[in-house]
């Protein structure tokens, strides 16, 4: 008797723990690794950014973003048999580092897709690689017209690689966009025009002083900056002695930071408007508390703003990632939520597994994915552009970006 | 410290045999009610389990908010209206498309446009409310105002709408794209064209 009382109370005991543990473990694999995925075959997702330097804090949320694309991918199974897993190349932000990471992915035959990279100049040096390999590269943040509609974009576009994408708009739209916001919203008619002369800043520069002109507004000077020094004070002077009533510049924030404040220092008291590659808190804290009032366009939404992206917030923090996703985030889970799509197309298309000419066929795919984003609808043009084209215009204030307009380009 | 240890029972010493304890109070009630208490026990930890089963039950997702209306809406540009190619006494007029893809209704309740010397009216006047899924025709007219004011050849122009629905009001800038600025350009050009400026 009092042993049949023993094993009925075990038994009950074992049931209730039991019970408990089911449900106690239900939410625990919140932070799954990329290993805890569809099955057998790894899928290799590589990114390419500026994961050390000047540039890094642009870089690592590419990185982490792309991260937890695959994660959640895996987590949820979205292709059945397939991990994907991220593996992360820097670039610094130099070309020929970039081109030997293109080569370095190209190797490895895991990788069926790319994410990146930050630079335009980077991507230029990348794209041939890829295209010759066949692997497909989306990148969330390059906004030179020409890696995708090439040098005489202006006058007749032509698609350049089969295997190069964007999620990102381009300069083309956003010098433009910036300038019909200063001119007529901001109501400054008279700007100095200062750019670091790479691929990206030069040809921003050039879109917005193209439509700002055409608006009626006047460049009072123009100048070129060496972005390996942080002395602007020369270029700050000559601003001041030309009675400008704005600067634009075309670069990045590691130039725009000090270049805002010694603008300040010399006496300008003048706003300092840039694209998204000065659109980092790294900014403010180099310009300090004169920036506030400048300006900064960068592609998309807020981001906050998107109800797609309040999933990929929460996931993000949740993610435990140290440094934030920054203002490629949201593009960046889509470039490689993008080759995830694709890989899942291949897959579905060859009875559930990779086919020989993955690579190819993933490249192919890449041109009819479709899909609701954390940035809105994403697909891409005949050019391998995004088709979800807006724009957001961000003033410093109280030490941090707020958004000001936004834009949606539908021509 | 003496240095002698406890003492062990020898060949001829043995432990002497404690009696045992008496049992208290509580084991001997124990005792008496062992398979109540068991019984109870096994109880208790189903009731617990089930209650926090119940607790932690799958709720129904509540629905999600509504999409702010800069992100449910196009606006696209159609062409010149009908009859109005380039200006006609200072005007020009064309059409857009406004769709509503998504969420509840979209009300226009502002149409502008950012331009020094220029004018705006719509047909439907704003306010006016489209439904979801469908998409109505606006006809813009713009009027220059004044010559020296006005863009003289803008690249990507934009036409300003302020947008509500039940999630937001927002403005919102449209950028109508390269024919609709080829279209503007020349209806300026046709209406100032001799100006001086």
């Amino acid at each position: 008797m009092r042993q049949r009382s023993l094993i009925a109370i075990t038994a009950a005991l074992a049931a209730g723990a039991l019970t408990l543990t089911a449900c106690g473990s239900r939410d625990d694999d919140g932070g799954s690794d990329s290993g805890n995925g569809g099955g057998g075959t790894t899928v290799v997702i590589g990114v390419d950014a500026p994961l050390t330097g000047d540039l890094s804090a642009l870089g690592l949320g590419i990185k982490n973003s792309a991260d937890l694309a695959a994660k959640t991918a895996n987590k949820e199974k979205t292709v059945d048999g397939i991990t994907f897993k991220v593996e992360a190349l820097d670039d610094q932000g130099q070309p020929s580092v970039g081109q030997q990471n293109a080569s370095s992915f190209v190797a490895n035959k895991d990788v069926l897709g790319v994410v990146g990279p930050l630079n335009s100049s980077v991507g230029e040096s990348m794209q041939k690689v890829f295209d010759t390999a066949k692997l497909v590269e989306v990148s969330p943040a390059n906004t030179g017209p020409s890696l995708t509609q090439g040098p005489d974009w202006r006058n007749k576009k032509v698609r350049q690689y089969k295997s190069y994408f964007r999620t990102a708009t381009t300069d083309a739209i956003q010098g433009p966009f910036a300038a019909q916001y200063v001119y007529n919203d901001a109501k400054k008619k008279k700007v100095f025009v200062i750019d670091d002369k790479k691929t990206y800043g030069a040809g921003l520069a050039a879109t917005f002083t193209e439509e700002f002109k055409k608006l009626g507004g006047q460049v009072v000077g123009t100048e070129h900056i060496n972005p390996d020094t942080k002395d602007f004070s020369s270029v700050a002077t000559k601003v001041k002695n030309s009675g400008a009533d704005v600067v634009y510049y075309g670069g990045e924030y590691p130039q725009a930071g000090p270049l805002s404040k010694q603008i300040k220092e010399a006496g300008a008291k003048i706003p300092l408007v840039g694209g998204d590659g000065i659109k980092d808190d790294t900014f403010i804290k180099l310009a300090g508390p004169a920036s506030t009032g400048d300006l900064a366009t960068s592609v998309g939404a807020p981001v906050e703003e998107l109800p797609s992206a309040k999933k990929f917030v929460a996931d993000y923090k949740a993610g435990g990632y140290k440094e934030d996703y920054a203002a490629y985030g949201g593009y960046s889970y889509d470039s490689a939520w993008a080759i995830i799509e694709a890989v899942k197309k291949v897959v579905g298309d060859n009875d559930g597994k990779l086919p020989d000419d993955a690579r190819a066929k993933v490249t192919e795919a890449m041109q009819n994915v479709s899909f609701d984003g954390v940035t809105g609808k994403v697909s891409f043009d005949e050019f391998g552009d995004a088709t979800n084209k807006q724009l957001t215009v961000y003033s410093v204030e109280n030490g941090a970006f707020n958004d000001v307009k936004s834009g949606t380009y539908t021509g | 410290m003496t240095g002698i240890g406890p003492v062990e029972p020898g060949e001829d010493t043995r432990v002497r045999d404690t009696p045992p304890r008496p049992r208290g109070r509580l084991a001997l009630r124990y005792d008496r009610h062992r398979r109540t208490v068991l019984a109870s026990g096994a109880v208790l930890v189903v009731l617990a389990g089930g209650g926090y089963l119940y607790a932690s039950r799958s709720q129904p997702q509540p629905a999600p908010p509504p999409p702010y209306p800069s992100q449910a809406v196009d606006l696209v540009y159609v062409a010149p209206a009908t009859g109005s190619r380039g200006a006609t006494a200072g005007a020009y007029s064309f059409t857009v498309l406004l769709s509503v893809r998504s969420g509840p209704p979209v009300t226009v309740t502002r149409l502008t446009q950012p331009y020094d010397g220029l004018s705006v009216t719509s047909s439907p006047a704003a306010p006016f409310q489209t439904k979801s899924h469908s998409a109505r025709k606006i006809i813009v007219t713009l009027r220059v105002t004044e010559c020296e004011k006005a863009p003289r050849n803008p690249g990507l122009p934009f036409l300003d709408v302020t947008l509500r629905n039940a999630r937001a009001i927002e403005a919102h800038s449209f950028i109508l794209g390269a024919r609709y600025a080829q279209d503007l350009s020349r209806a300026l050009e046709v209406a100032c064209g001799n100006d001086s400026r």
